[in-house]
């Protein structure tokens, strides 16, 4: 095991895989010659050429169309987006085709395309370049929806995608990129579907994914010093979701706290909380907390953009109501 | 002196009753047995007939209103008679229109008291019992009536640490032990007999001085403990003692029937100060009870059928009340009744038999006690219960009354149980 940056971890993944694999290539905005936004392709323009590490112009429409039809004619494109936002941009190529083409091939043709991007608020990015849109794609049939917390899992994570042959929403996320954390030496990869037990508790479950790991994580610590044991589930994969551990966690916990980042409405977190409600409701001791977003467009104001995520003290107050703590506990926050 | 016309009881463990009709105004004067309201609870509806000659003199509802139970629906007097009603406290502004329930004092200077109305919640209630899945899951699993247990989540929710600690608690204190009214000295205790709980003291009470503290309790098998089985008379000795004990105090106690005869079993017990005992129409004073009666009253389904055998209560069945056979009736929508009275008949007897004899505990009970007995009882022999009411007991052996005395003598047995009460000091 050594420590490493989230982003040393994906670079890592693309080497190993593109040195595995020939039919790996990567393209998007800055990512050869710049190595990236956020310097995850740094180096590999040196080392497998512009034939394998391409920049594109700003045309995201068609940078997904090309990494659609790659994949379909047999290569295991990367498209890397700038933000999750501008991926609105290739949303036919990817809700329409290839989310599509297995099913009404019969089976035979396959898509192993990847879209490498990343979301979520932080920095006063604002409304067009903040958004968490991983309900979109999880609401389409068809498509993997990738969403890793740790250096580990976005290395094991992405190495997966690159062996499997269907499209993969990889999405991280911006503030995560320079979070360390050990990553095991050597071929290291991560299933999907499988989700991991971040935290070990058994008052309350909580499930949360991507930057609200580490945010639930310094609640369930905090917590701990008041006796309040938490147990954090990360499913890391959306599509597939890990069903049977969030529902053997919320057996023995009886409680359950979901944590997204993105906005309420017609989020994933909604969709957990009914899965729970139909297979785990006679476990139920309390409601199923879902802490989210606010249903706004992202503010650019610092302050404002704080409140209109969760942060750790909406967090804990949700654990301590589905723990059933009165307001006298509460207000100790 | 003004009567108080209650609030029917309108299904077991209803507190409010709404009115649909009102068919007097203050002012107006009715006879006994007049039409005067229609309440009407979730299930049923009742009429609300007037039992005295009188005018109404103090009527605080409106048709739409919600009324307590066997709270005054309106009070009867003297033609000119006046009551003063206190002024709504400010609160009821704010909260739905809802009158306060009220508390009567007696003659001369009645004050109908209006307590606060507590102001609406913010949240909107759905109504029902408000409990985990979870703690359902348990108290099913562990067989706590989850409508008995006090809970600790949010709004009162039963959450499950309360069904954990009920289940953990010791099982004595399984039975419902509720205050009729509150007040200071030593408590009085009613204990309801077979096939009917505490509710149906509630109209007596009514009728009784204030300022006693009243408690009635549901027996095993019976009202709110029904979930608390027992296999024999002594079982339900025994948990009654163990409930009574619990409040750890000296107590006088009034019962009817197999009320009357566990009442009488408890001065035995040598761990209660019983302080007086007042028995109506007692049972284990001889073996014979009408086993028709119990497998009758216990199979009716109907309103039809139940009236048919609860008539056999009464010498005069115009005292039967139909909305006593239908508070009977709509108390077994909750389909663990019966069954639960059923294993207690089991318990108690055997055909036409009482299985158990209280005579030896009452002759060795020296203490003031008064024994009431309708010369009409179709239920027990009357002349059993006066062949076994020891010497030093006051025996009132009633003419024209049949299992009921406090139903068709109330008054003389109001006066009975507060004599009772008063030569105990």
């Amino acid at each position: 095991m050594r420590e490493l940056m989230y982003r040393e971890a994906l670079r890592e993944a693309l080497d190993e895989e593109m040195a595995r694999d020939p039919s790996v290539f990567i393209i998007g905005e800055g990512i050869a010659e710049r190595g990236g936004s956020y310097k995850v392709t740094e180096g590999l323009l040196a080392k497998y050429g512009p034939g394998r590490v391409r920049d594109t112009p700003i045309a995201e429409a068609g940078m997904i169309g090309v990494g659609v039809g790659a994949a379909i004619a047999g290569a295991r494109p990367v498209v890397e987006i700038l933000y999750v936002d501008f991926a609105m941009l290739g949303m036919d190529m990817i809700v329409n085709q290839a989310a599509k083409f297995r099913l009404m091939t019969g089976g035979e043709g396959r898509v192993p395309f990847i879209m490498r991007t990343q979301g979520g608020a932080g920095g006063g990015v604002a409304a067009q370049h903040s958004q968490s849109l991983e309900a979109l794609f999880y609401h389409i049939p068809g498509l993997r929806v990738v969403m890793p917390s740790t250096p580990a899992d976005a290395k094991g994570l992405l190495k997966y995608a690159l062996r499997q042959d269907d499209p993969v929403m990889f999405l991280e996320h911006k503030h995560l990129y320079m979070n360390k954390g050990m990553v095991p030496e050597g071929e290291h990869i991560v299933e999907f579907g499988k989700g991991d037990i971040k935290r070990a508790g058994s008052d309350v479950t909580v499930v949360a994914w991507s930057n609200m790991i580490p945010r639930t994580l310094e609640a369930a610590e905090e917590l701990a010093a008041e006796g309040i044991s938490v147990e954090v589930i990360d499913p890391r994969t959306l599509v597939p979701l890990d069903r049977a551990m969030i529902l053997n966690s919320v057996a023995k916990t009886r409680r359950c706290v979901i944590v997204q980042e993105a906005n309420r409405r017609g989020g994933v977190a909604s969709d957990i909380s009914s899965i729970i409600m139909e297979e785990a409701f006679w476990h139920l001791d309390a409601p199923v907390e879902i802490v989210a977003g606010l249903d706004v467009p992202i503010p650019f104001n610092l302050a404002l953009e704080q409140a209109s995520v969760p942060q750790k003290p909406g967090i804990k107050a949700a654990i301590r109501r589905a723990l059933h703590l009165g307001p006298a506990a509460m207000a100790a926050e | 002196m003004a009567q108080p016309i209650l609030v029917p009881q309108v299904g077991q463990d209803l507190t409010e009753a709404k009115i649909v009709e009102l068919h007097v105004k203050l002012g107006d004067r009715v006879k006994k047995g007049d039409l005067v309201a229609v309440v009407e609870s979730e299930k049923a509806s009742f009429e609300v007939e007037a039992f005295a000659e009188g005018v109404v003199i103090s009527l605080p509802y409106k048709v739409d209103d919600w009324a307590t139970v066997l709270e005054p629906l309106m009070l009867l007097g003297a033609e000119g008679e006046v009551v003063e009603v206190a002024a709504k406290a400010s609160a009821s502004a704010v909260a739905p229109a809802q009158p306060a329930p009220a508390a009567i004092t007696p003659h001369p200077a009645i004050a109908v008291v209006a307590t606060a109305v507590p102001a609406a919640s913010p949240q909107p209630a759905l109504g029902g019992l408000r409990s985990s899945p979870a703690a359902r899951v348990a108290a099913a699993d562990k067989g706590v009536d989850i409508a008995r247990v006090a809970g600790s989540g949010p709004a009162g929710a039963v959450v499950l640490r309360d069904i954990t600690a009920v289940a953990a608690a010791p099982r004595s204190s399984g039975l419902a032990l509720r205050t009729l009214q509150s007040g200071a000295g030593t408590p009085v205790v009613f204990i309801h007999g077979f096939g009917g709980d505490l509710s149906a003291w509630r109209p007596l009470v009514g009728r009784m001085a204030p300022g006693l503290p009243f408690m009635a309790l549901d027996l095993p098998g019976h009202g709110a403990s029904k979930a608390h089985q027992v296999t024999s008379f002594d079982d339900m000795v025994t948990a009654v003692g163990d409930a009574l004990r619990a409040q750890g105090m000296p107590l006088h106690l009034v019962g009817h029937s197999v009320g009357a005869a566990v009442a009488t079993a408890l001065t035995a017990r040598g761990d209660l100060d019983i302080r007086s005992l007042t028995l109506l129409s007692p049972a284990g004073l001889g073996p014979a009870v009408d086993g028709a009666y119990v497998d009758g009253f216990l199979a009716a389904q109907s309103e039809a059928a139940l009236a048919a055998w609860m008539r056999r209560l009464v010498h005069d069945p115009a005292k039967l009340a139909p909305v006593l056979v239908r508070a009977t009736l709509s108390a077994r929508d909750d389909a663990a009744l019966v069954p639960a009275q059923r294993a207690a008949a089991r318990a108690l007897f055997e055909g036409s038999t009482q299985l158990f004899s209280t005579a030896a505990a009452l002759a060795a009970y020296h203490g003031p006690c008064t024994v009431i007995v309708g010369r009409e009882d179709a239920i027990l022999s009357a002349q059993d219960v006066a062949a076994n009411t020891p010497p030093q007991a006051a025996l009132h052996r009633l003419p024209n009354v049949g299992h009921l005395p406090q139903l068709e003598a109330t008054d003389l047995v109001v006066r009975l149980i507060d004599r009772t009460l008063r030569a105990a000091g």
